[in-house]
């Protein structure tokens, strides 16, 4: 079987990964500005597939399919993102004879719908946070709307039918940002997903966002996994995700882990996918949504189940039994935690900062994981999401696993852009973190009260800094056969950076 | 050679000469004597072991730096400007930036001025100020959307915009113009 990934950055290197320990053979897709990605260079072969803009590639079916012809291939990998969760796509791939490593495209279809998914949680018995039934219609009237929002309660969210991604979601306090708050969703939404629709649900006011992740096989068998804690969220989306969660007792597990593989069963459910819930404070529970895809935060749960979620993907797609012991899937050998690395400067409100990775030393050692996406040479573009990989470490206990993870975020080294490393330095220190008291609400709230940079530089390390930038342009002109700069250096690095530039 | 080190606003006169081996150094900082080992370890890295001492906040207070460290070195953005990494850290170093400073400021625009320029390539969204308005640091000026974000870029001070460079839906480069502040 040679299978194609339709993806690219660290979560096609991860796929890479699993198919070659699978023996199995594998062709990457790239667009204009990835034809030296990690992804591509790793791969048995290459298809470009299209100009840099996500539209014209990674999103351009006909191109995929093409690719997907002209390299040989069986089989295709969606990754996360992009079109893994486009039913249209994977009903393509079907049609042209490929294995679509993933759910069927009904089931991909029926849970993108939050209404209808909500829908079939609640036939499955599973709670979920009370709200309207169905999407708003358009020209609901005034009085209408206002009676709606009153039975579901204030505060309550207006949310994207076709949401993801925290697009489309708007908060309201009180009947007076009512309207306003679904004028805007339903603008964000359409320009989002080219669907208006909304619906109302009640805000928690302070909830844990944990979900089960699960594999089902075209045999019947659907068998759920341990929690991920994923409540560490900066502007709706997830940076750090553990797993065991804190706040989940065994008893609250086999709770979860039965209703999420209640509402897998009553669809049909099959490969890889994930029921986010909401924990409230009093250990009750509701469903979110599915995610009918492998999910960014799976290798923490593949740390502490010793599971390897994507060669079992490919084993599902193939057609082969899930014979995992369920008991292995839902008891957590230690713990594990993932920090998302972005090329993002945290310092400056977290502005991209792509460019050219001038060197890069990813962590090491025991009890350390790094899902990588670029490489030393790479130039990080700007047209796409900002992960450039994920670091996760494990431990016996989850003591263990930040202190190594604070050990591998100062061993980890990315020169040429800002990443978000500082930024987990400092959080791997704050005492609500460390005590595990959060919850989805938490990292905003404290990023808001906050100044200054994340990691302060002491004066030891200013003048070591000093001294070695001094020392670095000082072995540069000696090399450079050098007396000529003494006592008056030209800036050695302007020099470097012209050079450069020349290069072009 | 002596060197002036900008890090962290403040300015340090690092002096190096060669020492009694090919990998020992005799340095200076702020004047306050120390030895070191130093030898590079490929292009970007270097081991530094030794004692310097140096001036706390430039002085009158004395600390004692012992220096047992990998540190990594790359060209920063700017002309003269390094990015240091140590421990996790990431810290800018600009080389006799003084200099280049007076060079530059007898440049385009007028002494007061400030330039606002794009830290990314990107596309402009939204532009939020006219010439003339009168704005407040950390004021909005410019929406540019890069890497699936939106991200405003603020006014660093207080002033008048002079000059706004972008019309909504412009693609920039880094370091392309966006306004100017008097």
């Amino acid at each position: 079987m040679r299978v194609l990934i339709a993806n690219r950055g660290e979560i096609a290197v991860r796929v890479i990964r699993a198919c070659r320990e699978m023996g199995l053979p594998t062709v990457a897709v790239y667009s204009d500005c990835d034809r030296a990605a990690r992804h591509v260079m790793e791969a048995d072969r290459a298809e470009h597939i299209g100009p840099d803009e996500a539209v014209r590639s990674y999103l351009n079916f006909s191109a995929i399919l093409d690719a997907a012809r002209r390299s040989d291939a069986d089989a295709v990998h969606p990754g996360y993102g992009f079109l893994s969760e486009n039913a249209a796509f994977a009903r393509a791939c079907v049609d042209a004879g490929l294995t679509f490593i993933g759910p069927a495209p009904g089931a991909i279809e029926l849970m993108g719908s939050k209404t209808e998914a909500r829908r079939a949680a609640m036939r499955a018995g599973v709670p979920v946070v009370p709200g309207t039934e169905a999407a708003l219609g358009p020209d609901t009237a005034e009085e209408e709307l206002t009676a709606i929002a009153a039975d579901i309660g204030y505060p309550l969210m207006v949310k994207a039918v076709a949401g993801g991604g925290g697009k489309g979601m708007r908060v309201v306090e009180d009947p007076g940002g009512l309207r306003g708050a679904i004028r805007t969703a339903r603008s964000e939404a359409g320009s989002a997903f080219g669907d208006t629709a909304v619906y109302l649900e009640r805000l928690l006011p302070r909830p844990r966002h944990v979900e089960i992740q699960l594999l089902g096989d075209s045999h019947g068998t659907v068998i759920p996994f341990v929690e991920r804690e994923c409540s560490i969220q900066r502007r709706h989306q997830k940076v750090v995700e553990e797993s065991p969660s804190l706040a989940v007792s065994p008893a609250l597990r086999a709770r979860m882990a039965a209703a999420a593989a209640a509402v897998a069963r009553a669809v049909g459910y099959t490969n890889a996918g994930t029921i986010e819930f909401l924990l409230d404070e009093d250990g009750s529970f509701y469903f979110l949504e599915m995610n009918t895809r492998l999910q960014v935060e799976h290798p923490v749960t593949e740390m502490v189940t010793g599971v390897d979620l994507v060669q079992w993907q490919i084993r599902i797609a193939r057609g082969e039994r899930l014979d995992l012991e369920p008991e292995q899937a839902l008891t957590p050998r230690g713990h594990a935690i993932e920090c998302r690395l972005y090329a993002e400067d945290p310092d400056e409100n977290f502005m991209p900062s792509p460019g050219l990775i001038r060197g890069l030393r990813p962590a090491g050692g025991p009890g350390v994981r790094d899902d990588g996406g670029v490489s030393a040479g790479y130039r990080v573009p700007v047209f796409y999401d900002s992960l450039i990989a994920k670091l996760v470490t494990w431990g016996n206990a989850r003591d263990e696993a930040i202190a190594r993870m604070g050990r591998a975020l100062r061993e980890y080294q990315v020169l040429g852009i800002r990443t978000t490393i500082p930024f987990f330095l400092w959080l791997m220190q704050e005492p609500d973190y460390l005590a595990g008291r959060y919850d989805t609400t938490y990292l905003d709230r404290i990023l808001a009260g906050r100044q200054g940079p994340f990691v302060e530089v002491a004066e030891e390390d200013a003048a070591l800094a000093a001294l070695a930038a001094a020392l670095d342009v000082y072995f540069r002109a000696a090399g450079a056969g050098g007396a000529r700069a003494v006592n008056g250096p030209r800036p050695l690095w302007t020099q470097i950076g012209r050079r450069e530039a020349l290069r072009g | 050679m002596t060197f002036e080190v900008e890090v962290e606003g403040r300015i340090r006169m690092i002096v190096i000469e060669h020492g009694d081996n090919p990998s020992s150094f005799r340095v200076q900082i702020d004047g306050e004597p120390g030895v070191v080992d130093a030898v590079r370890a490929g292009d970007k890295s270097l081991s530094i072991f030794g004692r310097v001492t140096f001036l706390r906040n430039g002085g009158p207070e004395k600390g004692t730096l012992r220096i047992g460290a990998a540190v990594q070195v790359t060209a920063g953005p700017a002309p003269g400007e390094g990015i240091v990494h140590l421990n996790g850290r990431t810290i800018r170093a600009v080389i006799n930036g003084r200099r280049r400073r007076a060079a530059a400021d007898e440049g385009a625009h007028g002494p007061g001025d400030v330039v606002v320029a794009a830290p990314m390539p990107g596309r402009i969204v939204r532009v939020l100020v006219a010439p003339g308005d009168q704005v407040t640091a950390r004021q909005g000026l410019v929406v540019v959307e890069a890497m699936k974000m939106e991200n405003e870029l603020r006014a660093p001070r207080a002033g008048r915009v002079k000059e706004v460079s972008v019309v909504p839906g412009a693609s920039v480069e880094a370091g392309c113009v966006l306004a100017v502040i008097e």
